[in-house]
């Protein structure tokens, strides 16, 4: 191991670029995950009672999992609350972070409130939600929102701050009105940071959606794992779990992906 | 000097003032069982603070953070180092690294929870499996930011394997697991309240649940206050952790 590391160090800051290196990439990763599944595997063979999730049970598992109507239906719920709080979210953090970022005293008022808020631990807030809206999926929703919502508006007061001056002072040339400055030119002068907001918004939006599953024990696929988890049908609540991690990567791709595709100059130097 | 003071931090007092101010109006005027005024809410906590209930609760959960999170830190930024060191590893893992950083761990819960039970052990797990990936993800992130003709220049040196760590993969690597620990820091915390919530019943988490279940709104609210600020104290601790290492970053 150590001979091949004095090697390969080198090509490291070529590997983005070059094709053929992130090709090479294939065979250790897949040699890896070869690995990680057999130590998995063979370690709940020798150690975990028979109920507990392996691959091979889970694979297994993944057919009848994904064409089970309930697991399908409580995915539909899960997603679509998600989406729902998601929307909301990017709605009103968006308006409320592009306010913070070109008022100042509207930045001071509420700034401390923004970052106070972003601090708490987001399930902290579960029960007093399922105090104020029952359990319900109401609760769900605001619970998404409550967890997502601050990335966002931290994100875009950052962005619609750092737009360059000329900017500003071009548009005020041209008698630009507040609201089209708002929306022409600062929102898409900030859209990598939102972006960036959207990323860690989804992940923990989809957290937060788990959470109240578990919590208001209401249908989706939160509850859908609790409840197989629960009855030792390990196998088929792992799949749910696999699932939750698509969504998680998946998401991460795409956001990904979208700043490389229709912002390129922003990657640039950010990751070497 | 005192009005120099006064019109930096005019702003802020006036707005937690207001805040306030409206969280007194709106608790006075709603029902007691959805929303209490900010003075029932003070008066609660102090209830909850001379009974004791509330420290032992902190220190419940203070033990189950702390440990959860060293462990995480133990271990994370030891392995991504060696993942920075051996790149042929870095490439195989990377990706499942990345996998498990985006997964919401709060799935892993009830699996947890039917293998170990209801001990302390299964409620560190769930702290350090929120929290390590964090640290591991920016520490083999800032692996790749060390140029490579430093290695080289220091390979041509003839440093020793220790050497190398400890003067150029140590310095570079650091400050970007320092990002990784104050993610972890905010994670840690949502792990700890989520253990607390869905395992057994201790700590914060159980001051919490107890309250909204005998619908004793003011403890709901006084927890709330307390947790919200102790995220405030450790997320503006993570922070400065973060900044002190950065000046060593580009």
């Amino acid at each position: 191991m150590t001979d091949t590391a004095v090697r390969v160090t080198a090509p490291a800051p070529v590997a983005r670029k070059n094709w053929k290196l992130a090709d090479s990439a294939f065979v250790p990763r897949l040699i890896c995950g070869v690995v990680i599944l057999l130590i998995w595997e063979v370690a709940v063979r020798a150690l975990a009672p028979a109920y507990v999730a392996k691959p091979t049970t889970v694979a297994l598992a993944i057919p009848k999992v994904l064409t089970d109507p309930v697991f399908l239906k409580a995915t539909g719920e899960t997603l679509a609350a998600v989406a729902e709080g998601l929307g909301i979210t990017l709605v009103f953090g968006t308006i409320i972070g592009l306010w913070m970022g070109r008022s100042l005293t509207f930045d001071r008022a509420i700034r401390h409130y923004i970052n106070g808020f972003n601090a708490i631990p987001m399930i902290v807030v579960l029960p007093l939600f399922s105090l104020w809206f029952g359990y319900s999926t109401y609760t769900r929703i605001a619970t998404i929102i409550f967890a997502a919502i601050f990335a966002i508006i931290m994100n875009v007061a950052d962005g619609a701050r750092a737009v360059p001056r000329e900017y500003l002072e071009v548009s005020r040339a041209f008698r630009a009105s507040r609201l089209s400055v708002l929306f022409g030119v600062v929102l898409p002068a900030s859209l990598p940071y939102l972006l960036a907001g959207v990323r860690l918004a989804a992940g923990r939006a989809l957290i937060g959606a788990v959470v109240a599953e578990f919590f208001l024990s209401i249908g989706g696929v939160g509850y859908y794992i609790l409840y197989n988890s629960r009855s030792y049908h390990h196998n088929e609540a792992f799949v749910g779990v696999l699932l939750l991690a698509g969504f998680g990567v998946g998401f991460e791709l795409l956001v990904n992906w979208s700043i490389r595709r229709f912002m390129p100059w922003y990657r640039r130097g950010d990751k070497s | 000097m005192p009005t120099a003071y006064l019109r930096r931090h005019a702003p802020f007092w006036l707005s937690i003032f207001a805040g306030l101010a409206l969280w007194e109006v709106a608790g006075r005027s709603a029902s007691a069982a959805f929303m209490v005024p900010f003075s029932t809410t003070l008066v609660r906590l102090w209830q909850l603070i001379v009974s004791g209930g509330f420290f032992t609760a902190l220190l419940d959960s203070a033990e189950l953070f702390v440990t959860g999170f060293v462990l995480a830190v133990a271990v994370g930024l030891p392995l991504g180092m060696l993942l920075a060191r051996v790149r042929l590893l870095r490439v195989g893992v990377e990706p499942y690294i990345m996998t498990l950083y985006a997964t919401p761990m709060v799935a892993l819960i009830p699996f947890i929870l039917s293998m170990m039970g209801f001990g302390f052990a299964p409620k560190v797990l769930v702290v350090f499996l929120f929290s390590v990936f964090p640290v591991l993800y920016n520490t083999v992130e800032g692996a790749r930011s060390i140029r490579p003709e430093l290695i080289e220049v220091a390979k041509s040196f003839r440093s020793s394997e220790w050497a190398l760590w400890r003067e150029v993969m140590l310095p570079y690597t650091v400050p970007y697991t320092m990002t990784g620990v104050r993610q972890a820091i905010g994670r840690a915390l949502v792990g700890m309240i989520a253990a607390e919530f869905f395992l057994s019943s201790t700590g914060l988490g159980q001051l919490i649940m107890g309250a909204s279940q005998n619908f004793d709104t003011g403890g709901v609210f006084a927890s709330i206050l307390i947790i919200g600020l102790i995220g405030v104290g450790l997320m503006r601790a993570g922070l400065m952790i973060e900044q002190h290492f950065a000046r060593w970053r580009q």
